[in-house]
């Protein structure tokens, strides 16, 4: 008796267990259930350095790269390479050569310099250069720079840094926080000349902003862009593939105490398309190329694109 | 074979070359790359060298293939060349500068920042006036009135002109394009003679010689080729040097400069051929000599 109401106390205590699971079903193998989660929310993906991410995380993902290096952003691409940086930048600037000088001004005085929207340029690098030259150079007091950048801590160290230019306060500098790839605050055929200067490898759809830099820019306006690009020469090609991987993670984690970042960085340059895939997707979006369309820099580690947007014949 | 009418043996002189080519109806007579079908009948060979002249100065029709397009005479696309052409109104106050380029730019209604579209910048400039001019030149030829008012001078039929002569009119005329320029030509001279900008400008030169000799009816195909083209492009490239310098309104110390060159590249040859003359017989004398003695050669 005593066996059996043992048997039973455990037949039920066993059946009552079946009813009521306090655990969640766990079954043997999980590649089922995950399947069926991520069936809903399928979406098309793009690459976050050698990763796939969906399309909706990259923005944040990169986000929170670039607000982890603003502060360290300058050392950092002064150790990364060499201060070779600053040369192709101070190029870059020299060869749009901004602002018109004073011997070609109209006499009716009615132009008001150039319209400079700078895409991604949060630190302000590339519109300070573009500013100095249009002053320095070609006197020209009224060209204007809008610097554009999606990240706020990025603009938050360009207005930091702008207090120590001349323009910091005028009318001049501008800062915008905004995705280049969809701008509905510039309105059509403003801008004069629009750079992006190792930034647009960081866009999730890199088409869409060309085309919103088309829209925005007026007939006859520039698009001009600097970024990493592919090295020609297979044996310069290797040492820089081997400082990229193994030096700047390294270099990132000592100095900014960031390998992941920096990781990030160099998956990025690696991923994105050669010059002349490039130079087809500017084409794609409109623009006129002139000549062969791009410049190399350093053998081809940074390369300068360029484009016109043509002139409606009326 | 008897039935058949017999061709004229052809002849090398450069002035009758031109009379063959130049048969108003275009028989293919001198298209050498020609199918079969298109192959003239004898009897029209005959018609067609026996031509009936309506503007005896269009004696020229450079040799080309039917069968490739010609050359483009520049690279340009259409927005540059709007550019570019505006430009050259603005050559003679600006110079070869940016700012030329610039107001030409506004001139083609474009903006300031479109002198992007010529990465070359200044040196496209440069490189599309001597293209142009150069197609100025060849314009002129192929309509007959150059050759015509030079021969009208001289007192002579336009037959009548020797092709040196025709390439000092060449030549002349060339240099009469540039007056205008002639002030700031000096800034197309320091453009040219940048490291990077050499070759092209080199190539630039070899084409405006090339021209001049094909247009003045040069039909040397030996190794003189070289030589007449780099003789004659030394002698422009420093008629142009001499200018900028020169003070006359017309140009009269250059055009006495370019003839005592040609008078010193007539030396230079006549020197040329004696020498090389003169190594033969002693070549040939030393070969007879050496036979008379028994060695074989």
């Amino acid at each position: 008796m005593s066996s059996r109401s043992a048997w039973r106390a455990l037949h039920y205590s066993a059946k009552r267990r079946i009813s009521q699971p306090t655990t969640p079903y766990r079954c043997f193998s999980c590649a089922r259930q995950s399947l069926e989660q991520a069936k809903p929310d399928h979406e098309r993906m793009t690459h976050f350095g050698f990763t796939n991410v969906p399309e909706s995380e990259k923005e944040s993902r990169v986000g929170a790269v670039f607000s982890s290096v603003a502060s360290s952003y300058d050392n950092m691409n002064d150790l990364m390479s060499l201060g070779i940086h600053r040369l192709w930048k101070d190029h870059f600037v020299r060869s749009l050569n901004p602002g018109t000088p004073v011997a070609n001004r109209d006499a009716d005085a009615k132009d008001k310099g150039w319209n400079i929207l700078d895409i991604a340029g949060g630190t302000g690098d590339i519109a300070f250069r573009m500013l100095d030259h249009a002053t320095n150079i070609n006197h020209d007091m009224q060209t204007s720079v809008t610097i554009s950048d999606i990240n706020a801590d990025m603009l938050a160290e360009g207005r930091k840094r702008s207090i120590e230019t001349p323009y910091y306060n005028t009318s001049r500098l501008s800062f915008v926080e905004a995705n280049a790839e969809h701008m509905p605050h510039i309105p059509d055929a403003s801008i004069d000349l629009y750079t992006v200067v190792f930034g647009i490898r960081n866009f999730t759809d890199k088409q869409a902003a060309l085309n919103e830099a088309f829209r925005v820019l007026k007939p006859g306006g520039v698009f001009a862009c600097m970024e990493f690009s592919k090295v020609d020469n297979p044996l310069f090609d290797a040492i820089y593939k081997r400082w990229n991987f193994s030096a700047i993670p390294l270099i990132g984690q000592i100095v900014a105490g960031d390998r992941d970042s920096y990781q990030y960085l160099v998956e990025s340059i690696e991923r994105f398309p050669s010059q002349e895939e490039f130079r087809g997707m500017i084409q794609k979006a409109g623009f006129m190329i002139p000549g062969r369309g791009y410049e190399n820099l350093t053998g081809g580690i940074a390369a300068i694109h360029k484009g016109i947007k043509p002139i409606v014949q009326s | 074979m008897a039935s058949l009418v017999r061709l004229p043996a052809p002849r090398r002189a450069p002035s009758s070359i031109p009379s063959i080519c130049s048969a108003p109806t275009p028989l293919a007579t001198r298209q050498f790359h020609t199918s079969g079908q298109l192959r003239p009948s004898p009897s029209k060979v005959t018609t067609a060298i026996k031509p009936t002249f309506k503007n005896p100065a269009y004696t020229i029709r450079p040799y080309h293939s039917p069968l490739h397009p010609r050359l483009p005479p520049h690279e340009y696309t259409n927005s540059q060349t709007a550019i570019l052409t505006a430009s050259l109104p603005h050559i003679p106050s600006q110079g070869f500068t940016n700012a030329a380029l610039t107001l030409g730019a506004r001139d083609a209604g474009f903006l300031d920042v479109s002198v992007q579209l010529l990465p070359r910048g200044e040196f496209d400039l440069v490189l599309f006036w001597l293209a142009s001019r150069r197609g100025l030149l060849r314009g002129k030829v192929e309509e007959g009135a150059l050759f015509t008012r030079a021969a009208a001078e001289r007192g002579r039929e336009v037959g009548g002109l020797s092709v040196e002569e025709k390439v000092k009119i060449l030549v002349l005329e060339r240099l009469r394009l540039n007056k205008d320029v002639k002030e700031v030509w000096q800034d197309a001279l320091a453009q040219m003679s940048l490291l990077g900008n050499i070759p092209l400008a080199l190539t630039e030169l070899h084409a405006l010689s090339n021209d001049i000799l094909t247009l003045s009816g040069d039909a040397a195909v030996d190794g003189s080729w070289y030589a007449r083209r780099l003789g004659l492009s030394a002698i422009y490239a420093s008629a142009e040097v001499v200018m900028t310098r020169d003070p006359t309104p017309e140009l009269v110390e250059t055009e006495a400069f370019v003839e005592r060159r040609f008078a010193d590249k007539e030396a230079l040859r006549e020197k040329v051929e004696g020498v090389g003359s003169w190594v033969g017989f002693l070549g040939s004398t030393a070969v007879g000599v050496g036979r008379s003695w028994g060695l074989k050669i």
